[in-house]
């Protein structure tokens, strides 16, 4: 059987047969950042699990002290808008391949896009940080505390290395057009992106909404 | 035609992971309990489907197999872990 007969080559979504051998190059590089991926949710797991150990010992402060409902709402709207962007940009680059300056001028829009409402979520993030160790609940303070900026402080990190990571692919398609790497690499991002949205769906129902309850 | 099928998935995705944030934090912000919390649960885990559907584009179908089988495995060895240590942390923290 060839590759090319085949309708998935890799998990997420597929350049397509459109994209000629861009699409068949796709295969072990978008499979192998997948692996990575999965690796990388078994880290997060080990903070939840981490986090759910001390959660039953939170006190003075605790999450009724502490969490703002309104705050986590923004950056959950922030992330989840992105995903949708970020969604948008790799379904550009699948399907806008004929003309190469269109697809670039709004493959750098959704990409900007994304990014800006990272920097959204960002913003809200740090606030709440800075609110908190104002509030006299630094991560040194108890085992519960240092479990909660662990793994939010960790997601909060995986956020700005996607947006990093977004600007660059930006400047690459900028500067080198559209070509076989910065698809790859626009892949690859897309599912770090996504995966970042999905951590955070934990992050909000247990971390901040099961605290408040 | 498939283009727009494409658009409209990536839509649909969204509207539903919209709708599964919005009951969890109304009811968080307004009734709270017991019963709210596995509404909770339940919307989580849904809308965790809905993104690895939607966003992710995993189906059981026009996978390939082990492509399905990397993710599931990934999510036994989360369950196991993460359920495992509540468990046993669960229990001691009951006899403490």
């Amino acid at each position: 059987m060839s590759a090319t007969t085949r309708k998935s080559l890799h998990p997420g979504l597929n350049l397509g047969e459109e994209h000629g051998d861009d699409h068949l190059e796709a295969e072990t590089s978008v499979f192998g950042f997948w692996v990575f991926m999965m690796s990388d949710l078994v880290t997060f797991g080990m903070f939840f699990i981490i986090f759910a150990s001390t959660a039953p010992l939170a006190c003075c402060p605790g999450p009724k002290e502490l969490f703002d409902l309104g705050s986590v709402a923004w950056q959950t709207a922030f992330l989840l808008a992105s995903s949708l962007t970020s969604g948008m940009a790799v379904l550009t680059l699948k399907q806008e391949h004929g003309s190469r300056n269109a697809t670039t001028k709004n493959l750098v829009f959704w990409l900007l896009l994304t990014a800006l409402l990272g920097c959204g979520f960002l913003y809200r993030e740090i606030s709440d940080f800075i609110s908190m160790a104002a509030a006299g609940a630094p991560p040194t303070r108890s085992g519960y505390l240092t479990a909660l900026w662990s793994l939010v402080g960790l997601h909060g990190l995986h956020v700005t290395g996607g947006i990093i990571w977004c600007l660059v692919i930006v400047a690459g398609v900028l500067v080198r057009g559209v070509d076989l790497r910065w698809k790859l690499a626009l892949l690859r991002w897309s599912v770090f992106w996504h995966f970042l949205d999905v951590v955070w769906i934990a992050i909000f129902s247990f971390v901040f909404l099961g605290g408040l309850l | 035609m498939e283009k727009s099928k494409e658009f409209r998935h990536y839509l649909i995705g969204f509207a539903l992971a919209t709708v599964l944030t919005i009951i969890p934090f109304t009811l968080v912000a307004t009734v709270g309990g017991k019963v709210s919390f596995f509404v909770l649960i339940l919307c989580a885990i849904l809308q965790l489907i809905v993104h690895l559907r939607f966003f992710l584009h995993l189906s059981f179908k026009g996978q390939q197999k082990e492509d399905l089988q990397l993710v599931l495995f990934t999510g036994l060895i989360l369950v196991i872990m993460i359920g495992g240590s509540i468990w046993v942390l669960g229990d001691l923290y009951t006899r403490m």
